[in-house]
């Protein structure tokens, strides 16, 4: 390259830059830098703090649970590694006082748990608890609020735990690891570890859980977590981090995640087409200047070079500002939501501005491959002949060159094949569906661009004519109105099915064990206490012991590691089992029918008893449609068979059961009922008058439980508020620039209307009429396409049930007509501003 | 060849394919210029003149025949070649001037220079700037200039390189009648004093009469070239 090839790129460059020729595609570089930096940076920033606080919920970044201790060598090499580590055993055993005893949930922790997170502990049953930076010491015992009452016992009594007697010194109230299904919960017992050994609660078929807990950075844990995989046994270890938490908080952590990630590909694909649209109006803009050079003798590869390198000053200046705008974008955002989030955001992360200047590198060499092809295969001869474009027109090169870049930015983003598969596809459906409209478009232009010329005419014949010319930017104004369709929908989806999850008024204590001679007064009282009581359901206790026959006793007492089934199951003794006629809310049928649906009533006395079970338990179990499953209820055997197999909701804070029987089998059984209330957390206080005469009654107490849950969903969904306007705001710049540049194109035709005595009103009513038009039909082929990717993101990707969004389908055209017609307006009154002998030696 | 042969053609011809089949639009055309004489090729619109000089000036290939331009064989040459000889060779004036929008008057001018790898070319093209009087406008922008102006910088640009032939199409057209004849004027002034042949389209019946010689075009053929110096108006038939 020879330093005259240099210093002129250099000169054109600053002149055109002067002169705002360089605007429109620095400033899509500049958006697709910033839009992407901020996105980015606000999410990982967020994901992290998110990540952090959640990880309060598993008290740890990763927590190993094992059947049996695990070598001492593993832990060893953690410390070494630089993690921290805890460790804490779960057992369940029977803890006696006074004559009375109970199953509880024994936890027998080393110092350092919990390492995320706080145990909360209070000096009386049902009151609110303070955070404790230690634990039990050795013989002593801390228990949870219930076991009071049922154990009848109170602070400084002694306990028996196995063969060792415990000091109780403290009402536990939380602790960070407690998982989120109510009723699962044996009461907890926390006492140090030292004491464990001599309990002998560990023993031959004993329940005994081992975690051991793991702190660190993350690039550690993974490269521990490589180191441990291969000495890990499936059957007996299970690795787990919060992503991988099925409760509700692990849910809607992971569904931010994924919604900020599809938030982010979005907006690069914004920014990429609006660098695409940039870029082909720079190169048609600059034929010319190619042209004349050519005739002066410029060589290819001159002129090559001189427009690589315009494209590189321009991508290097694009990158510094955008790199500097999104910054300041993200800080803002940071320092207006910093109130309302208890999270740090001050973290910063380097792997964002390294996203966001590869994106803005290979947006602005790739879109502009092809227009820039184009523009070196300009004709010397347009110079006599101005009518000569480029000799280079392939759409197809066109649409796989810049459909692959996208394709390629978003799967190396997102490292997620499926979310930028499915995306590209409908992107491709919406450029096809486009491409037929396109086609329909001319055949109705036909007909209504004829007549005497009136801008609605004058509209529609310029749709006709240029119709093909238009479809790029037809597609670039659907593709950017279905993008931001979708983070809409998305987000309002997201957040409305988190917030029907835990409506206001969700029950936060639940009573079991109410005999049904109490269930009248203790209506009676709660209603005196302006306390609503929700629904009675009647329960009995059963031993599950066979299935088809065959005893289950391995089966069902085989330990699970599941940390969200540790404590629910309940099935290698008994079972909670009720019955209804009623399908309980909240929960489906996924296979068979409904007790009661399957026969008519007059064979109903001789037919099986029927039970609906709980899909989990089912595919754990391996219970299929038909199956006979047997229980010892008292001490009568009862058969029953599956009819149906439900999905329940175990977030939804209500009473669910994995056992649901008709009615008529159990009619002999005396049951006891379980009930919830909600109790709103400053009326607490009001508890231990509440269930005064109720002594027999256990209260089980998950309003600590609610309450975080229902604290990072509103965090959460704060920020995906945050991310939708960024990302409206990112988009609304790209139809801007989207308008300016096909304002360029039209500036001919308004010049020669304009010479020819059109009036303004004329011209500026014919062009809002053709942006509306294309708004419109715009807006109704991205809700169309919407409507695809939305299901395919919801079932595939977000694992959320998928909704038709009619009124989208309304919205979309109004709104595309509305923002199109106005940004054209906006356009146009610029063009006619200027005078027509501006316009007219603009056009030379 | 004779060595004061400058522009030699050898039945040169033009077709391009159209959705109708090959249209000839250029019929084959035999004719010399010598170095230093100034040729006009006029005719109607349409009649192929631009087509014409378009070949002569090795922007299009030619269908059939040779041109030979300073002796050179240009039917041979690809693009890139024919870039080299323009560089090397020829000037260019147009009738739309086709100034680079976003470079100065000055910048415009150094711009063949500078393509060249002249190390001088801005003293150069400030020369030449004063020559055609726009010493004052050396950075103003074309959309800054009247079209006067702009078609001096273009001329000015189409001689710092002091290019053997100055091929220019309708110099003149954009113009009106005063600039048109300060235009006429400083071009075969220039063209004298640095010697160039000069070949160019018009219409314009005056700026041909200027010309030492005069092709006419119709149809696609040439039909009659005239000599139009001092007293020698006999026409002579072309076959």
């Amino acid at each position: 390259m020879t330093n005259h090839t240099l210093s002129l790129a250099w000169r054109l460059f600053r002149h055109e830059t002067k002169r705002g020729e360089l605007t429109i595609i620095l400033l899509a570089i500049i958006l697709s830098v910033a839009s992407v930096l901020s996105l980015s940076l606000f999410s990982e920033r967020l994901k992290s703090a998110l990540t952090e606080k959640s990880a309060e919920f598993i008290a740890a970044d990763r927590v190993l649970d094992s059947n049996k201790p695990v070598d001492l060598a593993w832990i060893e090499k953690a410390q070494q590694m630089g993690l921290n580590t805890a460790h804490q055993t779960y057992a369940r055993s029977m803890v006696f006082a006074n004559e009375q005893m109970d199953l509880v949930d024994l936890r027998a922790a080393d110092k350092g748990y919990p390492l995320k997170g706080v145990v909360k502990v209070a000096e009386q049953p049902f009151s609110p608890g303070t955070a404790i930076n230690q634990l039990p010491n050795s013989g002593e015992a801390w228990l949870e609020s219930q076991l009071f009452q049922t154990l009848a016992i109170n602070l400084g009594d002694n306990i028996e735990v196995g063969d060792k007697v415990f000091k109780v010194t403290k009402v536990l109230t939380e602790v960070p690891d407690a998982g989120f299904s109510v009723f699962g919960g044996d009461p907890k017992v926390l006492i140090s570890k030292q004491d464990l050994s001599a309990t002998n609660v560990e023993g031959p078929g004993s329940r005994i859980n081992y975690s051991y807990f793991f702190t660190g950075e993350s690039d550690v844990l993974d490269e521990y977590y490589e180191w441990l995989e291969p000495q890990l046994d499936r059957e007996l270890h299970d690795w787990d981090s919060i992503e991988d938490d099925e409760s509700g908080i692990g849910r809607a952590v992971g569904r931010a995640g994924k919604y900020f990630l599809l938030a982010s590909l979005l907006a690069i694909v914004l920014a990429a087409v609006s660098i695409a649209v940039a870029a082909q109006r720079y190169s048609m803009r600059h034929y010319d200047p190619v042209a004349i050079m050519k005739t002066l003798g410029a060589p290819k590869k001159m002129v090559q070079q001189i427009y690589l390198l315009q494209i590189l000053f321009i991508t290097i200046l694009g990158l510094l500002i955008g790199v500097v705008l999104g910054f300041l974008i993200q800080q803002l955002v940071v320092a207006a939501i910093a109130d309302k989030v208890d999270v740090s955001l001050d973290v910063w992360h380097w792997k964002p501005l390294i996203i966001a200047i590869f994106t803005g590198s290979v947006c602005a060499v790739l879109f502009s491959l092809y227009p820039l092809m184009k523009l070196f295969s300009v004709s010397p001869l347009r110079v006599l002949r101005r009518d000569l474009g480029a000799n280079l027109s392939s759409r197809l090169i066109q649409f796989l060159a810049s459909g692959g870049a996208i394709f390629l930015l978003m799967w190396a983003y997102s490292q997620n094949i499926e979310v930028s598969a499915i995306l590209f596809v409908s992107g491709i459906i919406l450029v096809i569906s486009l491409l037929a409209m396109t086609f329909g478009l001319i055949w109705v232009g036909r007909k209504l661009g004829q007549g005497k010329m009136g801008a609605w005419q004058l509209a529609w014949a310029r749709i006709h004519r240029r119709a093909m010319d238009n479809s790029v930017q037809l597609i670039s104004f659907a593709v950017t109105i279905m993008l931001l369709l979708i983070v809409l929908v998305m987000r309002n989806d997201m957040v409305q099915q988190w917030q029907n999850q835990l409506p206001q008024g969700t029950p936060n204590y639940f009573l079991v064990n109410i005999s049904q001679a109490q269930q009248p007064n203790l209506q009676q009282h709660f209603a005196d206490n302006q306390v609503v009581i929700e629904k009675f359901y009647p329960v009995v206790r059963g031993r599950f012991v066979a299935v088809n026959d065959e005893k289950v006793r391995t089966a069902v007492s085989k330990e699970d590691p599941d940390e969200q089934n540790r404590g629910r199951d309940g099935l290698g003794r008994e079972a909670n089992l009720t019955w209804s006629n009623t399908l309980q809310k909240g929960t489906e049928v996924v296979k068979g029918k409904w007790l009661g649906d399957n026969d008519d009533s007059d064979t109903a006395e001789q037919r099986p008893f029927e039970v609906s079970i709980e899909e989990g338990i089912a595919e754990r179990m391996d219970l299929s449609l038909g199956d006979k499953l047997t229980f010892n209820i008292g001490s009568e055997i009862v058969d029953l068979k599956v009819t149906s197999i439900r999905n329940v909701n175990w977030q939804s804070m209500q009473p669910n059961f994995f056992f649901v029987i008709e009615p008529r089998a159990l009619k002999s059984f005396i049951p006891t009922y379980i009930s919830s209330f909600n109790l709103p957390t400053e009326r607490k206080a009001d508890i231990t008058e509440l269930m005064r005469p109720f002594a027999n009654v256990t209260l089980i107490d998950v309003d600590a439980r609610i309450n975080q849950l229902r604290n990072i969903v509103d965090q959460v969904s704060l920020a995906v508020e945050f991310i939708l306007v960024l990302v409206l705001a990112a988009g609304a710049l790209v139809l801007i620039a989207q308008v300016q540049a096909s304002m360029d194109e039209r500036q001919q035709e308004l010049a020669i209307l304009r010479t020819l005595g059109a009036k303004g009103t004329l011209i500026r009513a014919s062009v809002v009429f053709e942006f509306i038009i294309i708004g419109v039909v715009a807006g109704a082929m991205a809700a169309a396409a919407t409507e695809f990717s939305l299901y395919m993101l919801q079932t595939q990707i977000f694992d959320m049930p998928a909704n038709w969004h009619i009124e989208y389908w309304f919205i979309a055209p109004i709104v595309g007509a509305l923002v199109v017609g106005i940004l054209g307006a906006l356009g146009c009154w610029r063009l006619l501003s200027l005078n027509t002998s501006h316009l007219l030696r603009q056009m030379v | 060849m004779t060595p004061t042969t400058m522009i030699k053609t050898n039945g040169i011809s033009k077709t391009v394919t159209t959705t109708q089949g090959q249209l000839q639009i250029l019929k084959p055309i035999s004719f010399d210029v010598k170095a230093g004489e100034s040729v006009a090729i006029v005719g109607a619109s349409g009649s192929g003149k631009s087509t014409l000089l378009s070949l002569l000036a090795g922007l299009d290939e030619v269908s059939e025949g040779e041109i030979y331009i300073d002796g050179q064989a240009m039917q041979n040459m690809d693009e890139e070649q024919r870039a080299q000889l323009r560089g090397a060779k020829v000037g260019f004036i147009f009738q739309s001037f086709m100034l680079v929008q976003s470079l100065t008057a000055l910048e415009n001018i150094m711009l063949p220079a500078e393509i060249a790898g002249h190390g001088d070319a801005k003293k150069r093209a400030m020369d030449i700037l004063e020559l055609v009087g726009l010493e004052h406008r050396a950075s103003h922008y074309p959309n800054q200039l009247s079209g006067g102006e702009q078609q001096r910088v273009a001329i000015a640009r189409a001689f710092i390189s002091e290019p053997k032939i100055l091929f220019a199409d309708e110099p003149t057209g954009n113009l009106d009648a005063a600039n048109s004849d300060k235009i006429e004027k400083l071009l075969f002034e220039l063209n004298q004093n640095s010697h160039t042949t000069l070949v160019l389209v018009t219409h314009d019946s005056k700026l041909a009469d200027k010309c030492q010689r005069q092709l006419h075009m119709q149809a696609g053929e040439l039909t009659e070239v005239f000599a139009t110096s001092v007293s020698e108006q006999a026409a002579q038939k072309v076959g």
